[in-house]
């Protein structure tokens, strides 16, 4: 697989990371992405599109993702069984590939939560003391 | 659950590559038109939103290919790219390549010559219908000599007390002789009861085999040919079944022909010591007990379902005790002892076979260990190259996978190579193999033989390409990155600590290889150097074999001998000439007969002493070397007419007449129907009769006269080259009787040589795994030196700059590479002392510890290595320190 351009904006955040929890650098992205669409599923069933949405809106339209990248990882949290898929009308009519969190899910989005705040107290306090 | 989930898509992938396209195209596309709607609902043309939406989706075709990767179909498409990658990797690097390859094909050429050689004899199933139930009866004798043959009262009683039974078979090996068409041909037969096609469950091909009608008296004797001699004699002709074939002077009518690979030979108590080529119908008149008692007979049968050996092998005890309180003056402490067909075959070449089959094994690990230590050089001079990958977003797991693609890659070419060295390899053990590994001749690389190389390929492939795999992703990016993995950094140290691993256990195993192949050296070279008892030096030897037909009377049988050797004593060329009925080392009745000595107390039955009976001329004893130690030899008048004489050889002497004056004494040997009562006229030298291992036995020699044989092994000692003298046995031969053929024609430097075949071949295998083994440590420990002295090439220059001189710098080399020769040795020292107790079945001489063996590999190894280590160390020594410390 080729890098994409998100991946070099994220290598910094990874170095960040591993200073923290030091683990496999390249898995931060998804890590963080992840999360991201866990977190928009926990409100409630979603389809692709309208994950993507949820995200703009719950980030004051600050975070954009995009279809290119929202797809691979939500097949790989559905590999993971962190969500289940399964087809079915839209309300407007259209039909649409909706997925559901699953229990383990659930339980993955805490912990991932968890670590998230975990590292932004830690920089946090990084910032605060070199201010 | 995770991990099914992952299986349950990648299959789908595999089956369904195009539903998971399509589901994913579905999608994509709904997820498109929803952003059209949306864009329409904000206020734009629908042309507009279409147009908008597309772009903001971006390249569809690339996030379908995404998505499919992660659903696992990129699977094998990332293992197609892993494979051209490695191959490209394995065409750059052209000498590491093909030092691997070989280094891999040597371990898995060895090892699967020897696996199809376990195959064939251990695994695979006999050639007979359900041949795990086929059995063997024996009877083990008062002395505990196993693997008798019965009498055919014993074998009635067998029959008819047993219930553990299918069909139980009586039969016996016998010679006949040929005539009629073309030459005169001696054949090996099997006297059989109808029974015994049930017994091993094969059909003819032609006709039918035995009846139990054919015995009746009054029937024409009837045969069943092998598929081999309906082939040479008759051509192959179907028109076969009804004609007459002139056996032993005797027609008898052909009746059926057996399938091309049908044979029964069982080696042990074979009158013949060849596989039978026909089949005749074993006559069990009925008689007494008297007249049955003669054991001659071997058994065959099948088990019923649900019976075990060990059952069969309890009720034939049983019945054995009964025998022998029924019978004591011929049972008396006769058991007896079941063998299923394979234990019968091969048991005794099992061991052996297993002990093989380890060590080049071992010789695998070696050479995987090798290529594990070049695998990791080569990874430490493409860290450069890897850290880049990881740098630009490889995983881990992917690297790793890629690496052991690589190594699967050369496992694969190296068993390629391998099975040719294996078809090579099967080809000279075939040359090597003792006579008597029946079965070998169908050795070969067929689909389990295969199976097996691909499980051992795919399994080096992944033992010695993980180690190297894991160490190089747990790399430090950076490092890497910056120093190009010049200079000895932490991973490089880290390698280095990994290599000497890696040579320090391939030193403790050829130690082990070279430690057994020492003993078993020092025990062939005991084996030769046992003093047999007679000189092979210029003696050949062939059998003549009189029919009955023609040879009727005794007195026929010693005039046609007596004329034979006037004449080849005569011959030119010869020294002197001999005859005996059973050569030493060569087969022979190999049983124990009892003798009482005239004058002393009758021994209770089943208690008397017994002695071997050899049947002889006077000339046998100077033809063979065996010195006449008191008395004198057989004079012209014993060997025309029946004297009632014998010799004895020095171990009956000293056993049983330690101290009296034998000659003269009076022993009554049991070869006869009636007593007879013989005089000991002499005392001639021992023979290693049975096996070079086991210490000559008592030994009694008659005249032939006295019981004469119909055939006769004929020795001569010449001036030269004895086997050009066969020609001309031949024709004297002839000239007596031209329907005679002479059979086994070998010289005494040939029985020997076959005598220590088996322990020839045990050892020159070994001696060659573990030769193959020093070598591939040798080329091992040169590896981890060479790349040693690399890596400190700087350390070295500063050392000779601040004024050390080369001899310190050599001695630092070698010292290291000692070093780890040293720490391998003592390890695989200590492996020896608990492995070679394996061995011991296989040992003669010499002890499973042997001091003077584990010093001589020691010392032969610390010099390999020593040698190996030179090279390095020449290269530290001519560094030259300016240019060093300049580098990089």
């Amino acid at each position: 697989m080729m890098p994409t351009d998100s991946r070099y904006r994220h290598f910094y955040v990874a170095r960040l990371k591993e200073a923290v929890v030091p683990k496999d650098k390249a898995d931060l992205l998804q890590g963080t992405l992840d999360m991201l669409i866990l977190k928009s599923l926990s409100l409630g069933e979603l389809h692709g599109y309208g994950i993507i949405q949820r995200i703009r809106q719950l980030s004051d339209e600050m975070l954009n993702v995009e279809q290119g990248s929202l797809y691979p990882a939500l097949y790989r949290i559905e590999q993971k069984g962190w969500v289940s898929a399964r087809w079915d009308v839209h309300e407007t009519g259209r039909e649409a590939k909706f997925y559901k969190l699953t229990r383990s899910g659930r339980k993955q989005l805490e912990t991932q939560e968890a670590s998230w705040d975990r590292l932004v107290l830690a920089i946090t306090k990084i910032r605060q003391a070199t201010t | 659950m995770k991990w099914l989930n992952i299986l349950r898509d990648r299959l789908r992938a595999l089956r369904q590559r195009d539903d998971v396209i399509d589901d994913i195209d579905r999608e994509m596309r709904s997820h498109l038109e929803l952003q059209v709607e949306a864009n329409i609902k904000s206020g734009m043309s629908p042309g507009e939103a279409r147009e908008k939406a597309m772009r903001s989706f971006g390249n569809v075709s690339r996030a379908v290919d995404a998505a499919y990767d992660v659903k696992g179909g990129g699977l094998f498409e990332t293992l197609a790219q892993d494979i051209r990658y490695g191959a490209r990797v394995l065409l750059k690097h052209k000498a590491f390549t093909a030092v691997a390859v070989i280094t891999l094909a040597l371990g898995i050429g060895a090892n699967t010559a020897i696996f199809s050689v376990v195959n064939e004899l251990l695994l695979r199933p006999l050639p007979y219908r359900d041949a795990d139930r086929i059995v063997m009866l024996w009877e083990v004798s008062p002395e505990g000599r196993h693997q008798n043959t019965t009498s055919r009262a014993n074998f009635r009683a067998w029959r008819e007390q047993s219930t553990s039974y299918q069909y139980m078979a009586a039969f016996s090996d016998q010679r006949f002789t040929l005539t009629g068409d073309g030459e005169p041909e001696e054949v090996s037969g099997q006297l059989a009861l109808p029974e015994i096609f049930k017994v091993l469950g094969v059909d003819p091909i032609l006709g039918r085999t035995l009846l139990p009608e054919d015995a009746e008296p009054g029937k024409p004797p009837v045969v069943v040919l092998s598929y081999g001699l309906w082939q040479r004699r008759f051509g192959g002709q179907s028109g076969v079944i009804g004609k007459p074939i002139l056996l032993n002077g005797v027609n008898r009518t052909i009746v059926g022909v057996m399938p091309p690979n049908f044979q029964f030979h069982i080696k042990q108590r074979s009158g013949t010591g060849r596989p039978a080529e026909l089949w005749t119908t074993l006559p069990m008149p009925a008689g007494t007990i008297e007249s049955d008692r003669g054991r001659f007979l071997s058994v065959a049968a099948r088990l019923k379902d649900g019976v075990t050996p060990e059952h069969a092998a309890a009720e034939l005890r049983t019945i054995q005790a009964r025998l022998s309180d029924e019978a004591p003056q011929f049972n008396k402490n006769f058991s007896g002892e079941i063998l299923p067909l394979r234990e019968q075959f091969f048991g005794n070449v099992r061991r052996p076979l297993w002990l093989m089959l380890g060590a080049v094994g071992f010789v695998l690990l070696i050479a995987c260990a090798n290529v594990a230590n070049l695998l990791l050089s080569l990874a430490t001079s493409r860290e450069k190259e890897i850290a880049l990958r990881a740098a630009l977003g490889a995983r881990r797991s992917r690297i790793v996978r890629q690496l052991l693609t690589e190594s699967l890659l050369l496992a694969l070419l190296g068993s390629v190579l391998g099975l040719g060295f294996a078809w090579l390899g099967i080809k000279a053990l075939m040359l090597i193999a003792p006579r008597d590994l029946l079965g070998l001749q169908s050795v070969g690389l067929n689909f389990s033989v295969l199976l097996w190389t691909l499980g051992v390929s795919v399994l080096t492939g992944i033992i010695f390409g993980l180690a190297p795999a894991l160490h190089i992703s747990r790399l430090n990016l950076n490092d890497s990155l910056k120093e190009g993995g010049k200079a000895e950094s932490g991973q490089a140290s880290g390698s280095r600590r990994l290599r000497s691993v890696l040579v320090v256990s391939e030193i403790a195993l050829a130690v082990v290889l070279l430690a057994s192949a020492g003993l078993l050296i020092k025990s062939f070279i005991r084996l030769q150097q046992v003093d047999r008892g007679f000189d092979t030096q210029n003696v050949i030897s062939m059998v003549v074999r009189l029919p009955f037909a023609r040879y009727r009377e005794d007195a026929q049988l010693v005039a046609f001998f007596n004329q034979a050797m006037e004449r080849l004593q005569r011959l030119p060329g010869v020294r002197s000439a001999g005859m005996v009925n059973f050569l030493p080392l060569y087969g022979g009745l190999g049983s124990s007969t009892a003798f009482k000595i005239m004058g002393r107390p009758e021994p209770p039955p089943g208690q008397e002493p017994g002695t071997d009976v050899r049947v002889v001329d006077a000339g046998y004893f100077q033809t063979m070397g065996i010195p006449l130690l008191r008395g004198r030899n057989f004079s012209d008048v014993e060997l025309r007419e029946a004297k009632r004489v014998i010799l004895i050889n020095e171990a009956l002497a000293r056993k049983y007449f330690p101290n009296e004056e034998p000659i003269g004494q009076r022993l009554d040997v049991a070869m006869f129907e009636t007593p007879v009562i013989t005089e000991i006229v002499g005392v001639v030298g021992n023979v290693r009769y049975d096996s070079l291992i086991d210490e000559a036995p008592p030994a009694v020699y008659f005249p032939h006269p006295e019981l004469a044989y119909p055939f006769m092994t004929f020795v001569l000692r010449t001036d030269g080259d004895p086997a050009a003298i066969a020609p001309a046995v031949q024709r004297e031969i002839r000239a007596l009787d031209p329907n005679q053929p002479i059979s086994d024609v070998r010289t005494m430097e040939q029985v020997m040589s076959e005598a220590v075949s088996r322990s020839r071949f045990n050892t020159l295998l070994l001696a060659l795994f573990a030769g193959l083994a020093t070598l591939l440590s040798a080329v091992g420990i040169f590896g981890v030196m060479n790349y040693s002295v690399a890596l400190r090439t700087r350390e070295i220059g500063l050392r000779l700059a601040i004024g050390a001189q080369p001899r310190q710098v050599l001695l630092l080399v070698l010292r290291q590479g000692l070093l780890l020769t040293v720490i391998g040795l003592v390890l695989g020292l200590g492996a020896s002392l608990a492995l070679t107790r394996l061995l011991s079945g296989l040992l003669f001489g010499v002890t499973a510890v042997d001091a003077s063996t584990f010093a001589t590999i020691s010392l032969l190894l610390v010099l390999v290595s020593l040698l190996a280590c030179y090279l390095p160390a020449r290269r530290a020594m001519r560094i030259d320190p300016m240019l060093a410390l300049r580098y990089e």
